[in-house]
């Protein structure tokens, strides 16, 4: 069975909750899939009601932070132990979903796919990481597994990196110092893949950075704005950086 | 023209570039074809080969988009399904090009 596996922890500057309320209507119209939400109690009671949602009460690792603030992110690798399908859909919250695209990735038989290129949506070229380390950062803003021996090493050496993650840094020369999934993945697939080449998925990965704040959002669009200029983005995935989504 | 019109012509220019730009991610991210369990992107490259091959074999292999092969035993029904995702994802960036170059 297919299925998408959420992760949605309050902290205490931002709602997850808020962003989930908007992003999981969206997956369920257009995967039409099972979905998983792992949270905590305290995010869990703010949780608006959201129709079937299957949900995983866990407390939380914490110690991690990103510009000074609390960065729920240390978890990631206990997905495969925690999603109940077959194939999991791994997103991030704040993935916004407008399209069936995804299941086109479902249907592979590939057993671990992640985005490796993004495509920055306001022309700005936020992402340019190649100089920051020695190896190419993967997007584990969605990650696409199967229950195999394969797919669990791939979880299990993710965990083994984190809690290493200062040796790793060090040995692929990796300049953002505060734990971050998208280079812990790089990093096992690197390691497992016997140092060579993985298969990714075929696409970048539609992103709004942070500079561009978003106006607003309907089932079929997200207006932004970066600076002076105001743009729409209709038709298909969005990954959305800008944490003031939560309040449009 | 005085500098305000200059500076409207330019960001016409920048906000065309960019729809066009963004239309044309769109387009490759729909073109991806899941296919007896591999995923292509459904290029002129693949369709091209594929019409090539089916005309001297009856079964060929190909190379999927992460380079792991696949014998394809249907070669017409693979490329109806390549052609179909093709146009499908060219006609929405065609219609996405008409209204950017029209209305700017």
């Amino acid at each position: 069975m297919k299925g998408v596996l959420l992760y949605c922890f309050n902290t205490e500057f931002y709602r997850y909750d808020k962003i989930a309320a908007k992003t999981v209507p969206l997956l369920k119209k257009n995967l039409k899939l099972p979905i998983t939400i792992v949270t905590n109690y305290d995010t869990f009671k703010l949780l608006p009601p959201l129709g079937m949602v299957n949900y995983i009460l866990t407390d939380h690792e914490t110690g991690n932070y990103i510009n000074r603030k609390p960065w729920h992110n240390l978890d990631r690798h206990r997905a495969y132990e925690l999603s109940p399908y077959d194939k999991t859909i791994l997103l991030d919250i704040d993935y916004f979903c407008f399209t069936d695209y995804l299941l086109t990735l479902a249907d592979a038989d590939n057993d671990f796919l992640v985005h490796q290129d993004v495509h920055d949506l306001t022309g700005k070229g936020s992402y340019k990481f190649r100089q920051n380390s020695m190896i190419q950062m993967v997007w584990a803003t969605v990650i696409v597994f199967a229950k195999t021996d394969r797919a669990k090493a791939i979880f299990d050496m993710v965990r083994h990196i984190k809690e290493n993650y200062s040796y790793y840094t060090e040995l692929y020369r990796i300049n953002f110092r505060n734990f971050r999934n998208d280079y812990a993945f790089a990093i096992a697939l690197h390691q497992l893949g016997g140092h060579q080449n993985y298969d990714v998925i075929p696409a970048k990965l539609p992103t709004l950075p942070g500079v561009a704040k978003v106006l607003g959002i309907n089932n079929d669009e997200i207006t932004w704005q970066v600076e002076d200029n105001i743009g729409k983005t209709s038709g298909t995935d969005v990954h959305v950086i800008d944490k003031g989504v939560q309040n449009v | 023209m005085d500098i305000r019109e200059l500076k409207n012509l330019s960001d016409r220019s920048y906000r065309i570039a960019l729809s066009k730009k963004n239309a044309l991610e769109k387009s490759r991210s729909s073109s991806v074809l899941a296919y007896s369990g591999h995923l292509f992107k459904a290029d002129a490259q693949i369709i091209n080969l594929v019409q090539v091959l089916k005309q001297k074999h009856k079964s060929f292999v190909v190379l999927d988009s992460n380079d792991n092969p696949m014998l394809v035993t249907n070669p017409d029904e693979f490329l109806d399904r390549l052609i179909s995702k093709n146009q499908e994802a060219l006609n929405t960036y065609h219609q996405l090009y008409q209204d950017i170059t029209t209305k700017g």
